[in-house]
């Protein structure tokens, strides 16, 4: 009973605001029905299906197209260098190491992509290994003398004839000799 | 593009292909299939790998295989030598990777072998079969369980476990 003041009400609220508009009396407020879209009313007789309703495409295929976009951006060059040097420039064949040639270090590699990274790039692994013997070495040496002054230290404590641990004496000028001068006073 | 591999290394027993003695006038279909493919697959490929060598073999690079000198192993390093114990450690792992390599090679036999003899490799291919097991045997007791921080001390420490073992076996 409640209910229907309620919707009287607002059936009286929705006229008043709106009065022209069909559904707006109070008999076709209360039971109209919403309407649907996707049952369109179209009227096609005997023809082509000319209104196809579906879901957007456009965020997906934009997606792809700027994937295949970014990707062969960079893709098709990569490619085509890549071809061109495995066809006008091959791959190393390997022969023996002549007398008194000393290879340099990127000819010790096959593919010719291969030889001009290490050659541009990297260092020879000749020059890594001194690198790595330098640091061993400098750190072994760091290990040895802090060794040597533990021993040293140790050994001009105990014997104190060393010039370390030196303890700061008084001033003998200092010394008021006065009271040992005369016996018995 | 690679080579081929060496023919010797894989060797395959003499082909026992029967002479073709036809007698009837009828064409044979297997001659037929292996004409269309030789034409339609065999000669592209081969003319273009021709063209494309033609043109690489004008400036070919060439490359060496890396000798690396010996140098004093860890049994005959100073105590407290570090740098003799690096250069120990870079040839052991050098040679690690040298026996993988030989590991993978025997292995290989073994499968062109198996490959080759069909159903009955087991007694035909019994040399290269006891060959990769002795190859194992002697990988797995050697680097069998070092793990993935394998050092030249820890592989040193191995052998001499197994040394101990065998004299304790023996004795």
């Amino acid at each position: 009973m409640v209910g229907m003041s309620v919707l009287r009400s607002a059936a009286s609220l929705a006229a008043r605001l709106s009065p022209l508009k069909s559904g707006n009396n109070v008999a076709n407020l209360l039971t109209r029905t919403i309407p649907r879209t996707d049952k369109v009313a179209v009227r096609w007789g005997h023809g082509k299906k000319m209104f196809l309703i579906q879901p957007t495409a456009f965020y997906d295929q934009r997606f792809l197209r700027l994937l295949r976009y970014y990707a062969l951006l960079t893709g098709i060059p990569v490619a085509i260098i890549v071809t061109t040097v495995n066809i006008f420039v091959g791959e190393a064949e390997l022969v023996e190491t002549p007398e008194d040639y000393e290879p340099e270090y990127w000819e010790y590699y096959k593919h010719p992509i291969t030889r001009w990274i290490t050659r541009t790039f990297y260092d020879s692994p000749v020059k890594d290994y001194e690198k790595m013997m330098a640091a061993i070495q400098i750190e072994k040496e760091k290990a040895d003398m802090r060794l040597t002054q533990l021993e040293v230290r140790r050994q001009m404590r105990t014997k104190g004839d060393g010039p370390w641990f030196h303890v700061e004496t008084l001033n003998k000028e200092l010394i008021d000799n006065s009271p040992k001068s005369s016996p018995d006073h | 593009m690679p080579s081929d591999h060496e023919k010797d290394a894989y060797p395959q027993p003499p082909r026992q292909t029967p002479v073709v003695d036809k007698q009837t006038a009828l064409p044979n279909p297997a001659v037929i299939l292996s004409k269309l493919f030789y034409y339609s697959v065999d000669v592209p490929v081969t003319t273009f790998r021709d063209a494309v060598d033609s043109i690489r073999s004008k400036n070919r690079p060439v490359f060496y295989h890396q000798k690396f000198r010996r140098v004093p192993d860890l049994t005959e390093c100073e105590h407290g030598d570090y740098l003799c114990y690096y250069e120990a450690e870079m040839q052991w792992r050098r040679d690690y990777k040298v026996d993988q390599e030989i590991l993978k090679v025997v292995q290989e036999r073994m499968r062109a072998c198996q490959q080759r003899e069909g159903p009955s490799y087991q007694q035909n291919c019994a040399p290269e079969i006891k060959q990769f097991n002795e190859v194992t045997h002697s990988y797995g007791s050697r680097y069998g369980d070092l793990g993935a921080y394998a050092s030249g001390r820890k592989c040193l420490m191995k052998q001499k476990e197994r040394m101990m073992a065998a004299q304790a076996q023996s004795v």
